[in-house]
């Protein structure tokens, strides 16, 4: 076991990769009640074409993630949920693009309920019955997320960036294609992407490093996988440009909602340039939208935008975006400004004293974020998969520099990589 | 579990919780008043309009840079409702300096800045800044107009509008959209000096202080001067605790609400009569958690995982206003389905027929949740201020004890106490509309 001690942030993380290759990675943060742990394997929705051991593509129905996902819950002694109750956690698991990750906070009994997170992930138990009743409750996870204006108005968005990348589909898929899910197809995407060597264990709270890694070096020494499959992600071309400019819905909504996004240019990063770049365009993304800005505050007083408004960034190896928005009274006016905005800012550049305001803040809030197991849970182990360490934010963040912020911003926003995601009222 | 040391001088009371637990130190400041027909929706619309300026910064603008200056601060308020009082919220958060280089006093800064925005705001006249009182009432007007759009808590907030009918409870937390035009700079500060007049002053303070003595002192000396120009009227007696609302013995009311949505909302509203002092409080969160507390519930099991006709099916008690309420979301088609497994599970908890097991994963569950609480700083502070509401001092440790304590019999005898009260039912108008379809 390795220990990687991060002086200035008063942490030491320790680390070991286990023979059969699983990842394992355990923050002590003393004087916490809970231990917050989470095992997660490197697949997601956009997993969804894949060739195995150099084998022929295989194309899989939509939604078959994050369907696994529910279905792992079950097991031949019944359901999962029951087992954590009876050791007081408190269990769950979320599916993203590129991640499924299954999770439990508890107090008490944490070898107890770490067995069982590592039990019940590495033993699927799918039939043709428990497979079917599943549908119906998905389904209904679907319908929930079709009346949502912020998911609406987010997957029209990624719709309209993207040609064919599989991030412009649903994370849970349609009820149409997970109609088309099978035992038989589960099995396949299980076996194929939950072999130890595609996952990575975090856990963080109260917890005693030295006895968790040898409980789970254990357990892991107990079980066998074969060797680890090779896995190729099948990805089709994207082009640059954004695929349609504009995408609409409407929904019995009060208000509008619309969210400008930018496609990313430059993917295929990893690691520390990963980290740079995510930052970097935060802080443009600050500088232009946030809380202290100009436009935010115009658009405010006109009664243009209310404080839902926001910006995000992501950034992936396969793909990237950036967007802006929320609820907006008149989205034509919003559309228009923001748009002159970025193009102003593009031929200006950010002010030097803006750039620093928004590097307190940045280096303020990854501070403050450390208190939330949860958050540091899912971050750490978002940026693992892409190579790179959550805990390198703050010299990330005081290593940047103003001008390339400046050059960032002009790279970022162009107007063919830009689109607009609209829901509209129905009456 | 530590708890919190209070500091009080008459209506002020300063809680402090020193651990060098966070990184993050946390300032909360609540204001609490009796929910009255005639101020709420003024007083809703206080904490936003604090933000658009105060004395030294003279716009919403300069308020957010200051913040961000002191590396990032979180600067927050908003209206709520606990019970039958409104309780209107001021909060801020600063990292600790130990990570930072020349960041000293950041607490000390923080502190200043959200006295200032509580009792200092920008004023012009008699009364607040009229730019200011305009743009905030029409974020006022969407900030209602808003609950809408999210179904879940829309059929939520419905649901408790009839159940609570006809009492203080039931007021909307964010007062009415008929209210606003009414409103005007000189009334809202009439109120803005009624409400720091009269509230209770509840201040909770958590995080690494070097002299947590110095600082309580410092701390209430910058308060209670700040408040001193809003003279505080005198009560002929304080508040009385806040207290359940008591079943109704008359029918169960239908609400059906009809909007083109993919999935219905089926919710389910119970009066209790059980105090959050009373000492059935802790069996009727036993209960509540056998209900519909987790994934190992009677609700979750038998609507989601046997019956396959939900994707949440939950219950939830609001320990104030005594009301539990049952949540979920299904195909429109499938409300009798629904609805009669959901009343059959009632009656199963009030039948007694709870198993040893559902007993155990319930009080395991919910001791697991209080005990979590030493790591939630805020959720911590906002029990501590329940129980200063409802006139009971209850430890973390003490709740975790009575819940120890709670027997199958005990769930039994205080689940008699559900009385339905109100069935809300919000679904598409036909079958066939497909809302989400692009146009």
């Amino acid at each position: 076991m390795r220990e990687i001690p991060y002086e200035q942030l008063g942490l030491t993380l320790y680390h070991e990769q286990l023979a059969n290759g699983l990842q394992v990675y355990l923050l002590p943060r003393p004087g916490y009640r809970q231990v917050y742990a989470t095992f997660t394997a490197h697949y997601g929705s956009v997993d969804s074409a894949f060739a195995r051991d150099g084998g022929p593509v295989r194309t899989v129905p939509d939604g078959i993630a994050h369907f696994l996902e529910h279905k792992m819950f079950e097991s031949p002694a019944g359901d999962v949920f029951n087992q954590f109750a009876a050791h007081g956690a408190s269990a769950n698991a979320f599916t993203s693009f590129d991640q499924t990750t299954y999770l439990f906070s508890c107090t008490e009994d944490v070898a107890e309920n770490i067995r069982i997170l590592l039990d019940f992930v590495q033993e699927p138990y799918f039939t043709d019955e428990n497979v079917e009743k599943e549908k119906g409750i998905i389904a209904q996870e679907i319908r929930m997320y079709e009346d949502h204006p912020e998911a609406r108005s987010f997957y029209g968005l990624l719709k309209a960036l993207y040609h064919a990348h599989p991030v412009r589909t649903e994370i849970a898929g349609t009820v149409e294609s997970i109609g088309q899910i099978t035992k038989d197809l589960l099995y396949e995407c299980y076996s194929t992407f939950y072999h130890p060597s595609n996952m990575v264990f975090f856990a963080v709270g109260g917890l005693d490093p030295h006895a968790l890694m040898d409980l789970i070096r254990d357990n892991q020494a107990k079980k066998s996988f074969g060797p680890p499959p090779r896995i190729t992600r099948v990805l089709p071309d994207e082009p640059a440009d954004a695929a349609a400019a504009r995408q609409e819905t409407r929904l019995a909504v009060s208000q509008p909602r619309c969210l400008i996004g930018w496609k990313e240019v430059r993917v295929g990063l990893a690691g520390l340039d990963l980290l740079r770049q995510e930052l970097l365009t935060g802080m443009v993304l600050d500088a232009l939208f946030g809380r202290s800005a100009d436009l935010y505050h115009e658009l405010l007083d006109e009664g243009v935008i209310d404080p839902s408004f926001t910006w995000e960034y992501e950034l992936a190896p396969s793909y990237g975006y950036s967007l802006v928005g929320g609820n907006v009274s008149r989205p034509e006016a919003f559309i228009a400004r923001a748009t002159a905005a970025v193009a102003r800012a593009r031929q200006e550049g950010i002010p030097k004293d803006v750039f620093e305001r928004s590097r307190r803040k940045h280096i303020g809030r990854f501070l403050s974020g450390l208190d939330a197991l949860g958050y540091v849970a899912r971050h750490f182990t978002a940026y693992h998969l892409r190579q790179a360490d959550l805990f390198a934010t703050l010299d990330v963040l005081l290593s940047l520099r103003w001008e390339d912020a400046n050059e960032r911003l002009r790279e970022h926003f162009a107007e063919e990589r830009q689109a607009v995601s609209l829901v509209l009222p129905r009456d | 579990m530590p708890g919190f040391v209070t500091h009080r001088r008459g209506r002020f009371h300063l809680h402090v919780l020193a651990t060098s637990q966070f990184r993050t130190r946390y300032l909360d400041v609540k204001l609490a008043r009796p929910l009255a027909r005639h101020h709420v929706t003024a007083t809703a619309l206080l904490p936003y309009l604090w933000l658009e300026g105060t004395a030294s910064l003279p716009n919403m603008r300069a308020l957010m840079r200051r913040a961000d200056d002191l590396y990032g601060a979180m600067v927050r308020t908003g209206a709520g409702k606990k019970g039958d009082r409104q309780v209107i919220e001021a909060y801020a958060s600063v990292p600790e300096e130990r990570a930072l280089r020349g960041a000293d006093g950041l607490f000390d800064a923080a502190a200043a800045l959200l006295t200032e925005v509580i009792t200092a705001p920008a004023i012009a006249g008699d009364g607040f800044v009229p730019e200011h009182v305009e743009k905030e009432k029409v974020l006022h007007r969407k900030r209602i107009e808003s609950i809408r759009d999210d179904k879940i808590q829309y059929a939520m907030e419905r649901c408790l509008e009839s159940v609570c009918s006809g009492h203080p409870h039931g007021l909307p937390r964010l007062g009415y959209l008929e209210d606003l035009a009414h409103l005007s700079g000189s009334t809202l500060w009439q109120e803005h000096r009624a409400l720091l007049a009269s509230a209770d002053v509840h201040v909770y303070a958590i995080g690494a202080f070097a002299d947590e003595g110095r600082m309580a002192e410092a701390l209430l000396g910058r308060l209670l001067s700040a408040f001193s120009p809003f003279a505080a009227e005198v009560r002929a007696h304080a508040a009385p605790p806040v207290t359940a609302l008591s079943p109704r013995g008359s029918e169960v009311r239908h609400v059906v609400e009809h909007q083109p949505v993919q999935q219905g909302k089926l919710n389910l509203g119970f009066r209790t009569g059980v105090s959050y002092a009373s000492p059935d409080y802790p069996a009727l969160l036993v209960a509540n958690a056998v209900l519909g507390g987790s994934p190992t519930s009677k609700l979750f099991v038998n609507v989601r995982e046997k019956a396959s006709l939900a994707y949440y099916a939950s219950s939830r008690l609001d320990g104030l206003s005594g009301v539990l309420m049952v949540q979920t979301g299904i195909d429109a088609g499938k409300y009798d389905q629904a609805l009669a497994i959901i009343c059959a599970q009632v009656e199963a908890l009030k039948a007694g027929e709870v198993s040893e097991q559902e007993l155990a994963f319930a009080k395991r569950g919910l001791r697991n949740q209080f005990l979590q609480l030493g790591d939630q700083p805020l959720s911590l502070a906002d029990i501590h201020f329940s129980g200063a509401l409802a006139g009971v001092h209850r430890e973390v440790d003490d709740l975790l004890q009575a819940l120890e304590a709670v027997t199958r019999a005990d769930v039994t005898r205080v689940a008699q106490s559900l009385a339905l009260d109100t069935i809300y039912f919000l679904r598409s108008e036909e079958v066939g509309v497909h809302a989400g379809d692009p146009v």
